[in-house]
């Protein structure tokens, strides 16, 4: 067998089936913009409508704890050189593409303050692909960000990226969700909510919606990261601990998107009829239980529903009284992200856990507070 | 640098694949363009970046991309091997997360077992899905589909939902694997290069090549010569779970633990990268340099939208989109000339 009879078979057969090649390169490029297009987001949520304009209102974050008792951090200790933030080259890497409310809001933050301060600003979108967001991390060191402003998709495996900012000494600030590295060390301070806090409050809202009896549901987030786990456990708590009689009958995950948490409730309905209350752990899955219930011809406040989150359509959904009660989950990080860097940078101490206080909307403020909203 | 890597390889595939006797000079000259299109884009566009980014050509920014590119590169050097023969493997993606997973799990009893662990199971899955194919006769597509959501399911099982994240000692050896640099340039750009070179050599120069060639141009024609059919394919998907564990292992061993999102939608980043390096889809045709090429341009796509450094994620998209419609384009273009004349 000669492999040159091989070779001139196939090189004549490969310049025959050219078209063919070009449809499934051109599907394949079509499908990789789709996958990223599709891929899990945290609250995920199609509808961004009046959001972008939001994050220019009031609202900015407030800090529950400012640093009483809790470790600081200063630059001598993390090692990093003073310097003046308005001449300084912030980088900001963003874990999610901006497609639902909470990272508009958050992304749209952060540029606004950048721009209020004159401070240069990189940004970076990792789509939702880890490995990105480690590249777009190196990224934004390499083309000369002398400050990190974080948003992570994940909690581990930032290793690469911390190596390389502690050799440059690049101070890191991480919002909304932590890296899983020794602080002031690795990186300065996490700024973000606390989600058992958060859980609890929702618990707070259910045991006063319901009257603190019934049978209620758990709409949860996607499996697999903190925010989930941290909202049900505070949820979970409060529920056992101050209302016994209020039993939890079906758990089961949204995946923090919409059309999955009618899909869930749907279920629900047919299986238990006679529910009294719905906890969704994100603002998304919560409106659609609405849908759901709407479908199924329940009436506005048959059925509590408690969301997390405070996005515009969901405090809507309120002041129609379909929603009970919202728990905010401020995604406005720039104000306090840029104060804690600027401080920072002066040489000033900073707590290393920035907790901020997230505000809630019931029917008693949903109305005048809708500006708030994101 | 990148152009460095290139050249173990490639003048070998222009004399033995496109020189057919008699050959008229513009036929070799389109199918040079064909073959080398990609690295032609590539030179491009990293001129391109040169120029407009003065951050770009800078030694850091050069590393960071080796390094990051070389996860992928070993993931897309089994997949064109599949694609050769005329087949597709989409259970890379889910087979790269799990390796890192088992790979940062094996980490604490030594090296040894955090490279062949992750070895052992994903060559076995690989292999499982070459049986499948070769034996069964059951669509590629299909059966590696569902290998990719097995493999995702047993991530998911061994991690508690993905929520627990096995840490790699950085001190161990193993961490240095990932981590470790040689003259400057990282563990895992040498380590790439040193199986493409291996690569390319059982693609071209052993019997085992050939028969990958001889299966992927024309099966029923490949069986009547001779070629053991079957087994090469199971090789060939075998191969192909080797190299996504063994890149998931690696890239464990660089980022010190075993994340569990990794992965999801990276077969199509392999699939893209040796489609844009000039292998073709049907199968019988494609060479392993070009695939090479093919990741570094993803990946200077990818950094070229980071230097921009401003641009909203949804242009983001539609640039990288549009970058790669353009590449496949003019490479299908210029293969199409050949066929004209």
């Amino acid at each position: 067998m000669k492999p040159n009879i091989f070779l001139r078979r196939t090189s004549g057969r490969s310049s025959g089936r050219v078209p063919a090649t070009t449809l499934l390169a051109v599907g394949l490029v079509a499908s990789l913009a789709l996958t990223t297009g599709c891929a899990k987001s945290e609250d995920d949520g199609a509808d961004s409508g009046d959001s972008k304009s939001a994050a220019e209102d009031d609202a900015g974050q407030v800090v529950s704890s400012p640093g009483a008792g809790g470790k600081t951090c200063g630059h001598g200790d993390y090692g990093a050189k003073k310097l003046d933030l308005k001449s300084a080259t912030v980088g900001f890497s963003q874990s999610e593409k901006e497609a639902n409310p909470f990272r508009i809001a958050e992304t749209a933050s952060i540029k606004a303050e950048a721009e209020k301060r004159g401070v240069k600003l990189l940004t970076a979108n990792a789509q939702s692909q880890f490995s990105k967001q480690i590249s777009d991390v190196q990224d934004l060191i390499a083309k000369g960000a002398d400050l990190l402003v974080i948003a992570p998709l994940n909690s581990d495996g930032w290793e690469p990226v911390l190596r390389q900012a502690k050799a440059k000494h690049i101070p890191i600030v991480t919002i909304d969700r932590k890296i899983n590295a020794a602080a002031c060390k690795d990186y300065v301070s996490f700024i973000g909510s606390d989600f058992v806090e958060q859980g609890r409050r929702a618990a707070d809202r259910m045991i006063e919606a319901t009257g603190g009896k019934g049978e209620i549901a758990i709409l949860l987030g996607a499996a697999g990261n903190n925010v989930t786990t941290d909202r049900t456990k505070g949820f979970q708590e409060r529920i056992e601990d101050k209302a016994p009689d209020l039993k939890v009958v079906f758990k089961q995950t949204g995946e923090f998107a919409r059309e999955k948490g009618q899909q869930v409730t749907e279920q629900l309905i047919q299986s238990k009829p006679g529910i009294d209350g719905i906890y969704a752990e994100n603002d998304e899955m919560g409106l659609g239980a609405v849908g759901a219930l709407k479908g199924a011809g329940k009436k506005a406040g048959e059925v509590k529903i408690v969301t997390i989150d405070g996005t515009k359509n969901a405090v809507r959904g309120i002041v129609d009284g379909w929603i009970d009660g919202v728990i905010e989950s401020n995604p406005r990080f720039g104000p306090l992200a840029f104060k804690t860097l600027d401080t920072f940078t002066k040489g000033g101490e900073v707590a290393q856990d920035i907790v901020i206080k997230d505000s809630a909307y019931t029917k008693d403020n949903a109305k005048s507070d809708l500006g708030k909203a994101y | 640098m990148t152009v460095g890597t290139q050249s173990p390889v490639a003048p070998r595939d222009t004399v033995i694949q496109d020189e057919p006797p008699g050959a008229t000079r513009s036929e070799r000259l389109s199918a040079l363009a064909q073959q080398h299109g990609a690295l032609v884009t590539l030179v491009i566009a990293v001129l391109a970046a040169w120029l407009s980014f003065d951050t770009f050509m800078t030694t850091d920014n050069m590393q960071n991309m080796a390094v990051s590119s070389a996860f992928l590169a070993v993931v897309a050097l089994g997949m064109t091997f599949v694609i050769v023969t005329g087949g597709i493997d989409l259970s890379v993606g889910s087979l790269f997360a799990l390796g890192g997973v088992l790979a940062a799990w094996g980490s604490q009893y030594g090296t040894a077992v955090a490279l062949l662990l992750p070895l052992a199971v994903c060559g076995l899955i690989g292999l499982v899905n070459g049986l499948l194919i070769a034996r069964s006769r059951l669509a590629p597509f299909i059966v590696t589909l569902a290998a990719l959501l097995g493999a995702r399911g047993i991530l998911l099982a061994v991690t508690d939902e993905g929520s627990k994240t096995y840490l790699v000692d950085k001190d161990s050896f193993f961490a240095t694997l990932g981590q470790g640099k040689l003259l400057g340039i990282g563990a895992p750009v040498w380590i790439t290069v040193g199986l493409f070179v291996a690569g390319a050599v059982v693609l071209r120069r052993t019997r085992f090549g050939q028969y990958v060639y001889a299966v992927g141009g024309n099966e029923d024609a490949a069986a009547l010569m001779g070629a053991p059919v079957a087994r090469t394919k199971t090789a060939v998907y075998t191969l192909s779970g080797l190299c996504a564990g063994l890149a998931g292992a690696l890239n464990a061993a660089w980022l010190a633990s075993g994340v569990t999102i990794l992965g999801s939608g990276m077969e199509l980043e392999a699939i893209s990268a040796v489609v844009i390096g000039g292998t073709l889809l049907s199968g019988g045709f494609g060479f392993l340099s070009g695939s090479l090429v093919g990741v570094l341009l993803l990946k200077v796509i990818q950094n070229v939208i980071n230097q921009i450094g401003s641009l909203d994620s949804a242009y983001q998209q539609v640039v990288s989109g549009g970058f790669l419609a353009v590449v496949v384009i003019a490479q299908t273009w210029l293969g199409r000339r050949r066929r004209v004349l």
